[in-house]
């Protein structure tokens, strides 16, 4: 198996956002893109065509030869679920940086205060972390935390559930519990075009379950959320994960963080990350 | 009072933050500002030809300029309007060049606005290093904020550009009464956060926080 | 290396944190409530997040991003989702000496057992960063190996943050506003020149 970081897909764009065509960057390299619902196009710098897949409302692109089809989001297409595309923000830090952020659950109280987390409702209790070696990928589960506004639906305080899913080394999915429909878990992804190995373009992209909210309110949220992370990733030393243990001290409440590290370093995906401890 | 709304507009902030110093409510309206630009729908723009946000209706009134909103905002609690109206309009007008330098850099950073990066990010830092100045001969004259011992419309509108200028790549490090002056903003009751400005953890006692 | 100044006492308040640099190294200055000054590395243990962005709480400064507390001695004393737990003594922020004397906060990277220099009973008026090498700074006042220059009744003290910044601290027996004016003056001319 082939890991070099060139053979898996990458988001480059929200499909229903593209105009014009235009430039972006994709793992240090420039490309372009353009075109229309089911004729999108996308190139490299010497103008060669690169693979296209349109799905979860973004277009995807690899300038490898990536050994599996992009990973499979089934609840994407459950009856009655609002799709909601999020937009971009762009972040000056590593991509896995990002994304480990988004697998992280303890920052909740300090830096999404009173929204979804608040002290003194700290304690995060022991969860179930497993990486999938058949399909190449991590699962955490039966993640619980106290979240005082846990989304735009939530009236008042619950105890929030989670699943969090590591789809690919700069994709995640998390599914938390739906406000309005206790049953079902909401879905909320990250997914992460590396422009640079410390700069990158994030597009959240969701399906929930809500039928009331409007949808500017839904984005805004999502909005609110990310950029309260944003002036968190652009101020960790060093800007590039540490894949070696040593520089950083993980607890019990970083097993996913620890898991993700791991497999980066098995899979041998390194962009974007510091092999060697400083 | 409605406001047409963008959670991460530092202009709407101003509006929003001002209303809760003085507790007054307003009814949010958020606009998909990004990626739908919704403020420059049909709708949106019969309400505010210029296209802009944040957008302040109170009755029959229209406001579309932040500092009107402002105004608009404390008419009935003076003290916020300050006792020099030309250092007042004064620092409204410095607050809108901190929009177009700061605030521009940020739009580039995060929204991958097209902009002069090099060039309003030494503007900022023009900008900013006038109104350290300024803070820094307040302090020797013993006042924290920007026109006297207490906050006003000028303070809350320069405050947020400010605050946000590290969104746009441009650092606060270097600015030692800029900070005291952003801490005293923060201190203050009623303050509310947006996205990039934290709020002052230290403000809530350990013994609350083990209550 | 020795004693360097970085900060001016009067703008690191009781309870508070803030950044500083010498020389490429970033460092988290903080006051404790009682307001004793502390220079610790700008890096949380944990995941790497600048101390420098965190808070203050009694006697205790800790991590914005998960709340991670650590005492005076740079030793961790609290994990926020791990209530129960009593941190492993290995970790621990790195720490620096630092010393108020003059108006000023002194930091020495390396141990140092002399005192900080001495000033010259001139009150402490305002740091001023300037996008030139201290070494060229310090040579436009007359001596390009100097940290402190003596100019008319202004006494300036060097930081060096990194190979292109320096900052200024200016302590004056002057106007305080005279001399903060002064400053941005010769700013304007150094950073000109050195342009």
């Amino acid at each position: 198996m082939n890991n070099s970081a060139d053979n898996h897909w990458y988001p480059v764009a929200m499909c229903s956002g593209i105009d014009d065509p235009r430039e972006t960057q994709l793992l240090g390299r420039k490309i372009s893109l353009g075109g229309t619902s089911g004729n999108f196009w996308v190139r490299d710098s010497e103008g060669r065509d690169l693979p296209v897949i349109e799905k979860y409302g973004h277009l995807w692109t690899s300038p490898g030869k990536p050994n599996r089809d992009l990973f499979d989001i089934p609840e994407a297409d459950d009856v009655g679920r609002r799709l909601v595309d999020v937009g971009s923000v762009r972040v000056k830090c590593s991509p896995l940086r990002a994304v480990e952020n988004f697998l992280d659950i303890a920052h909740f109280p300090f830096v999404h205060t009173d929204i979804l987390g608040a002290e003194p409702h700290t304690e995060v209790e022991r969860y179930d972390v497993k990486i999938h070696e058949d399909v190449d990928e991590i699962w955490a589960t039966k993640v619980k935390f106290f979240q005082p506004q846990a989304a735009k639906s939530a009236g008042g305080g619950i105890i929030t559930d989670y699943k969090y899913r590591v789809a690919a080394p700069t994709c995640a999915v998390l599914y938390k519990t739906s406000p309005p429909r206790p049953g079902e878990w909401d879905v909320i992804t990250l997914f992460v075009q590396p422009l640079t190995e410390e700069l990158c373009e994030v597009w959240p992209w969701m399906a929930l379950y809500d039928d009331d909210a409007e949808m500017a309110d839904l984005v805004s949220f999502q909005q609110m959320i990310f950029m309260q992370d944003r002036s968190i990733l652009e101020n960790q030393i060093p800007r590039k994960l540490p894949l070696d243990p040593g520089l950083e001290a993980p607890t019990q409440a970083d097993l996913t963080s620890v898991a993700y590290r791991r497999w980066l370093k098995k899979i041998g995906y390194s962009y974007g990350a510091q092999v060697v401890a400083a | 009072m409605i406001l047409y709304d963008y959670v991460l507009s530092a202009s709407c902030y101003k509006v929003r933050l001002m209303a809760s110093l003085i507790g007054v409510p307003l009814t949010l309206k958020a606009l998909n500002f990004h990626p739908e630009k919704a403020h420059k729908s049909p709708d949106m723009l019969a309400l505010n030809p210029e296209g802009t946000l944040p957008i302040l209706i109170d009755g029959d009134d229209v406001l579309t300029q932040s500092p009107d909103m402002l105004r608009h905002l404390v008419k009935d609690n003076a003290d916020w309007l300050g006792n020099d109206p030309v250092q007042t309009d004064h620092w409204l007008g410095f607050a809108a060049g901190l929009n177009a330098s700061l605030g521009m850099a940020r739009l580039h950073d995060i929204l991958s606005y097209e902009a002069d990066i090099d060039q309003v990010r030494r503007d900022g830092v023009t900008q900013l290093r006038q109104l350290e100045e300024h803070l820094t001969e307040q302090r020797i004259d013993g006042f924290a904020f920007l026109t006297g011992n207490a906050p006003t419309i000028a303070d809350i509108a320069c405050f947020p550009n400010t605050a946000l200028a590290p969104d746009g790549g441009i650092s606060l490090d270097p600015y030692p009464s800029i900070r005291l002056w952003m801490r005293d903003i923060r201190s203050l009751p009623n303050f509310i956060e947006m996205p990039g400005i934290h709020r002052l953890h230290e403000l809530v006692t350990p013994s609350e926080t083990t209550a | 290396m020795d004693w360097v100044a970085v900060a001016l006492s009067q703008d690191l308040r009781n309870a508070m944190a803030m950044p500083a640099r010498i020389d490429g190294t970033d460092l988290a200055l903080w006051r404790s409530m009682s307001g004793q000054v502390h220079a610790w590395g700008d890096r949380c243990p944990h995941r790497g997040m600048r101390l420098s962005h965190g808070f203050v709480r009694g006697e205790t400064l800790s991590c914005i991003y998960h709340g991670w507390q650590y005492g005076q001695d740079g030793g961790c004393t609290s994990i926020p989702a791990h209530p129960k737990l009593t941190p492993p003594k290995t970790i621990c922020a790195t720490t620096y000496q630092c010393v108020e004397d003059g108006g000023l906060i002194w930091v020495a990277l390396n141990e140092v057992t002399t005192a900080p220099p001495t000033l010259s009973g001139k009150t402490p008026v305002r740091s001023v960063q300037i996008n030139t090498p201290r070494h060229e700074v310090a040579a436009h006042f007359g001596d390009a190996e100097a940290t402190i220059v003596n100019a008319v009744d202004m006494t300036l003290v060097l930081q060096s943050t990194d190979d292109a910044h320096c900052i200024a601290h200016v302590l004056s027996t002057a106007d305080p506003k005279v001399a903060s004016r002064w400053i941005e003056a010769q700013r304007a001319e150094i950073e000109g020149v050195a342009a």
